[in-house]
Protein backbone atom coordinates (compact mmCIF):
# COMPACT_ATOMS: atom_id res chain seq x y z
CA UNK A 1 0.00 0.00 0.00
CA UNK A 2 2.80 2.42 0.86
CA UNK A 3 4.47 3.36 -2.41
CA UNK A 4 5.66 6.47 -4.22
CA UNK A 5 2.70 8.32 -5.72
CA UNK A 6 0.07 6.90 -3.36
CA UNK A 7 -2.45 9.51 -2.22
CA UNK A 8 -3.04 9.40 1.52
CA UNK A 9 -5.03 11.14 4.22
CA UNK A 10 -3.02 12.63 7.03
CA UNK A 11 -4.31 11.66 10.45
CA UNK A 12 -2.05 13.41 12.96
CA UNK A 13 -1.10 16.98 13.74
CA UNK A 14 -2.38 20.26 12.43
CA UNK A 15 -2.55 18.92 8.85
CA UNK A 16 -4.89 16.09 9.90
CA UNK A 17 -7.77 15.50 7.50
CA UNK A 18 -5.83 16.79 4.46
CA UNK A 19 -4.73 14.87 1.37
CA UNK A 20 -1.09 14.22 0.59
CA UNK A 21 1.15 12.18 -1.72
CA UNK A 22 4.06 9.98 -0.80
CA UNK A 23 7.08 11.46 -2.57
CA UNK A 24 9.85 9.33 -1.13
CA UNK A 25 10.27 6.35 1.15
CA UNK A 26 12.95 7.18 3.67
CA UNK A 27 12.85 4.29 6.07
CA UNK A 28 10.88 1.32 7.29
CA UNK A 29 8.62 3.70 9.19
CA UNK A 30 9.03 7.10 7.57
CA UNK A 31 8.06 8.60 4.23
CA UNK A 32 8.36 12.06 2.67
CA UNK A 33 4.98 13.62 1.89
CA UNK A 34 3.78 16.67 -0.05
CA UNK A 35 0.54 18.03 -1.46
CA UNK A 36 -2.13 19.72 0.61
CA UNK A 37 0.20 19.51 3.62
CA UNK A 38 3.52 20.99 4.52
CA UNK A 39 6.27 19.01 2.74
CA UNK A 40 7.76 16.91 5.52
CA UNK A 41 8.86 13.59 6.91
CA UNK A 42 5.95 11.54 8.25
CA UNK A 43 5.38 8.30 10.09
CA UNK A 44 3.53 5.64 8.09
CA UNK A 45 1.09 5.12 10.96
CA UNK A 46 -0.02 8.73 10.63
CA UNK A 47 -1.25 8.13 7.07
CA UNK A 48 -4.41 6.50 5.76
CA UNK A 49 -3.72 5.30 2.19
CA UNK A 50 -6.44 5.95 -0.38
CA UNK A 51 -7.23 4.15 -3.65
CA UNK A 52 -5.63 6.65 -6.05
CA UNK A 53 -2.01 6.52 -7.23
CA UNK A 54 -0.26 9.29 -9.16
CA UNK A 55 2.70 8.81 -11.49
CA UNK A 56 5.51 10.89 -10.07
CA UNK A 57 9.25 10.52 -9.82
CA UNK A 58 11.02 9.74 -6.59
CA UNK A 59 11.62 13.00 -4.73
CA UNK A 60 9.45 15.02 -7.13
CA UNK A 61 9.39 18.79 -6.57
CA UNK A 62 6.46 20.69 -5.12
CA UNK A 63 5.58 22.25 -8.49
CA UNK A 64 5.33 18.86 -10.19
CA UNK A 65 2.95 17.70 -7.48
CA UNK A 66 0.95 20.91 -7.89
CA UNK A 67 0.30 20.03 -11.55
CA UNK A 68 -0.77 16.49 -10.69
CA UNK A 69 -3.05 17.67 -7.89
CA UNK A 70 -4.69 20.24 -10.16
CA UNK A 71 -5.60 17.39 -12.56
CA UNK A 72 -7.33 15.57 -9.69
CA UNK A 73 -8.91 18.84 -8.52
CA UNK A 74 -7.31 18.70 -5.11
CA UNK A 75 -6.11 21.70 -3.15
CA UNK A 76 -2.41 22.34 -2.63
CA UNK A 77 -0.70 23.81 0.38
CA UNK A 78 1.27 26.88 -0.53
CA UNK A 79 3.43 28.75 1.89
CA UNK A 80 3.06 32.44 1.46
CA UNK A 81 6.38 34.19 1.28
CA UNK A 82 6.54 37.31 3.32
CA UNK A 83 7.34 40.38 1.34
CA UNK A 84 9.97 42.46 2.97
CA UNK A 85 8.48 45.74 3.98
CA UNK A 86 10.79 48.67 4.40
CA UNK A 87 10.93 49.87 7.93
CA UNK A 88 10.70 53.55 8.59
CA UNK A 89 14.15 54.03 9.99
CA UNK A 90 15.12 56.99 12.06
CA UNK A 91 17.97 59.09 10.81
CA UNK A 92 19.11 60.87 13.89
CA UNK A 93 20.58 64.12 12.69
CA UNK A 94 18.36 64.72 9.69
CA UNK A 95 14.94 64.15 11.17
CA UNK A 96 15.41 66.53 14.04
CA UNK A 97 16.86 69.12 11.73
CA UNK A 98 13.89 68.75 9.37
CA UNK A 99 11.43 69.11 12.19
CA UNK A 100 13.17 72.18 13.49
CA UNK A 101 13.20 73.69 10.05
CA UNK A 102 9.54 72.91 9.51
CA UNK A 103 8.22 74.14 12.82
CA UNK A 104 10.34 76.98 13.98
CA UNK A 105 10.68 79.10 10.88
CA UNK A 106 6.91 79.40 10.55
CA UNK A 107 6.54 80.67 14.08
CA UNK A 108 9.64 82.78 14.00
CA UNK A 109 8.94 84.02 10.52
CA UNK A 110 5.41 84.97 11.45
CA UNK A 111 6.55 86.67 14.58
CA UNK A 112 9.41 88.32 12.83
CA UNK A 113 7.18 89.70 10.15
CA UNK A 114 4.79 91.09 12.68
CA UNK A 115 7.63 92.41 14.78
CA UNK A 116 9.35 93.80 11.78
CA UNK A 117 6.27 95.80 10.86
CA UNK A 118 5.82 96.99 14.37
CA UNK A 119 9.47 97.71 14.79
CA UNK A 120 9.65 99.43 11.51
CA UNK A 121 6.89 101.78 12.58
CA UNK A 122 8.24 102.26 16.06
CA UNK A 123 11.80 102.62 14.91
CA UNK A 124 10.95 105.55 12.74
CA UNK A 125 9.22 107.25 15.60
CA UNK A 126 12.02 106.33 17.97
CA UNK A 127 14.57 107.46 15.49
CA UNK A 128 12.92 110.85 15.49
CA UNK A 129 12.40 110.96 19.25
CA UNK A 130 15.47 109.33 20.73
CA UNK A 131 18.17 111.66 19.54
CA UNK A 132 16.27 114.60 21.00
CA UNK A 133 16.05 112.88 24.36
CA UNK A 134 19.75 112.11 24.33
CA UNK A 135 20.52 115.71 23.69
CA UNK A 136 18.34 116.77 26.57
CA UNK A 137 19.98 114.26 28.89
CA UNK A 138 23.40 115.47 27.92
CA UNK A 139 22.42 118.99 28.53
CA UNK A 140 21.11 118.10 31.96
CA UNK A 141 24.10 115.95 32.80
CA UNK A 142 26.76 118.45 31.87
CA UNK A 143 25.83 121.17 34.27
CA UNK A 144 25.85 118.76 37.24
CA UNK A 145 29.42 117.76 36.49
CA UNK A 146 30.44 121.32 36.29
CA UNK A 147 28.93 121.92 39.68
CA UNK A 148 30.80 119.01 41.13
CA UNK A 149 34.03 120.21 39.65
CA UNK A 150 33.46 123.54 41.08
CA UNK A 151 32.95 122.17 44.57
CA UNK B 1 -11.32 32.99 64.09
CA UNK B 2 -11.54 33.52 60.33
CA UNK B 3 -14.73 34.97 58.94
CA UNK B 4 -17.61 32.53 58.26
CA UNK B 5 -17.16 32.42 54.47
CA UNK B 6 -13.55 31.36 54.99
CA UNK B 7 -14.56 28.59 57.38
CA UNK B 8 -16.60 26.86 54.67
CA UNK B 9 -14.91 24.86 51.97
CA UNK B 10 -16.47 26.65 49.04
CA UNK B 11 -13.17 28.49 48.56
CA UNK B 12 -9.99 26.56 47.93
CA UNK B 13 -6.96 27.22 50.07
CA UNK B 14 -3.59 28.16 48.66
CA UNK B 15 -0.41 28.40 50.65
CA UNK B 16 1.52 31.45 49.51
CA UNK B 17 5.04 32.30 50.51
CA UNK B 18 5.27 36.00 51.24
CA UNK B 19 8.30 38.17 50.55
CA UNK B 20 9.00 38.22 54.29
CA UNK B 21 9.52 34.46 54.29
CA UNK B 22 6.29 33.44 56.02
CA UNK B 23 3.82 31.01 54.50
CA UNK B 24 0.28 32.31 54.71
CA UNK B 25 -3.11 30.92 53.77
CA UNK B 26 -4.90 32.55 50.86
CA UNK B 27 -8.46 31.79 49.81
CA UNK B 28 -9.27 31.61 46.13
CA UNK B 29 -12.25 30.55 44.05
CA UNK B 30 -12.31 26.96 42.88
CA UNK B 31 -11.17 26.01 39.39
CA UNK B 32 -13.67 24.69 36.83
CA UNK B 33 -13.88 21.04 35.79
CA UNK B 34 -11.30 19.46 33.51
CA UNK B 35 -12.12 19.46 29.79
CA UNK B 36 -13.29 16.11 28.41
CA UNK B 37 -13.57 14.58 24.95
CA UNK B 38 -17.14 14.98 23.77
CA UNK B 39 -17.15 11.48 22.25
CA UNK B 40 -15.34 9.20 24.70
CA UNK B 41 -15.23 11.47 27.78
CA UNK B 42 -11.47 11.08 28.13
CA UNK B 43 -9.58 13.92 29.80
CA UNK B 44 -8.24 16.33 27.18
CA UNK B 45 -4.57 17.17 27.35
CA UNK B 46 -3.30 20.60 26.47
CA UNK B 47 -6.44 22.36 27.66
CA UNK B 48 -5.67 24.45 30.76
CA UNK B 49 -7.95 24.32 33.79
CA UNK B 50 -8.38 27.97 34.65
CA UNK B 51 -11.08 30.47 35.42
CA UNK B 52 -12.36 32.50 32.47
CA UNK B 53 -10.56 35.70 33.47
CA UNK B 54 -7.25 33.88 33.10
CA UNK B 55 -8.27 32.12 29.88
CA UNK B 56 -9.10 35.48 28.32
CA UNK B 57 -5.54 36.68 28.75
CA UNK B 58 -4.02 33.51 27.32
CA UNK B 59 -3.07 33.25 23.64
CA UNK B 60 -5.30 31.06 21.49
CA UNK B 61 -2.54 28.52 20.91
CA UNK B 62 -2.13 27.95 24.66
CA UNK B 63 -5.79 27.07 25.13
CA UNK B 64 -6.14 24.03 22.87
CA UNK B 65 -4.06 21.66 20.71
CA UNK B 66 -3.64 23.00 17.20
CA UNK B 67 -5.23 20.21 15.17
CA UNK B 68 -8.71 19.89 13.72
CA UNK B 69 -11.24 19.43 16.53
CA UNK B 70 -8.50 20.37 19.03
CA UNK B 71 -10.01 21.04 22.44
CA UNK B 72 -13.24 19.20 21.49
CA UNK B 73 -12.20 15.65 20.62
CA UNK B 74 -9.28 13.59 21.85
CA UNK B 75 -6.69 12.66 19.24
CA UNK B 76 -7.85 9.04 19.10
CA UNK B 77 -11.47 9.94 18.35
CA UNK B 78 -10.37 12.49 15.75
CA UNK B 79 -8.29 9.86 13.93
CA UNK B 80 -11.09 7.34 14.05
CA UNK B 81 -13.43 9.88 12.54
CA UNK B 82 -11.08 10.69 9.64
CA UNK B 83 -10.38 7.02 8.97
CA UNK B 84 -14.09 6.24 8.86
CA UNK B 85 -14.64 9.10 6.43
CA UNK B 86 -11.79 7.94 4.18
CA UNK B 87 -12.99 4.32 4.08
CA UNK B 88 -16.67 5.04 3.58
Amino acid sequence: MIEIGRICLKLAGRDAGRDCVIVDILDNNYVLIDGNVRRRKCNVFHLEPKTDVIKIKKGASHEEIKKEFSKLKLDVWDTKKKEKTERPRKIRGKKKADKVEEEKPKKKGAKKNIDAKVVSVTDKEKAKNVPKKKETIKKVAEPKKEIKKGE
Amino acid sequence: MPSPNKRSRSLRRVYVKTPGGKTTLHYRKRKPKVAHCSKCRAILKGVPRERPYKMVNMPKTAKRPERPYGGKLCSKCMREMFVKKARS
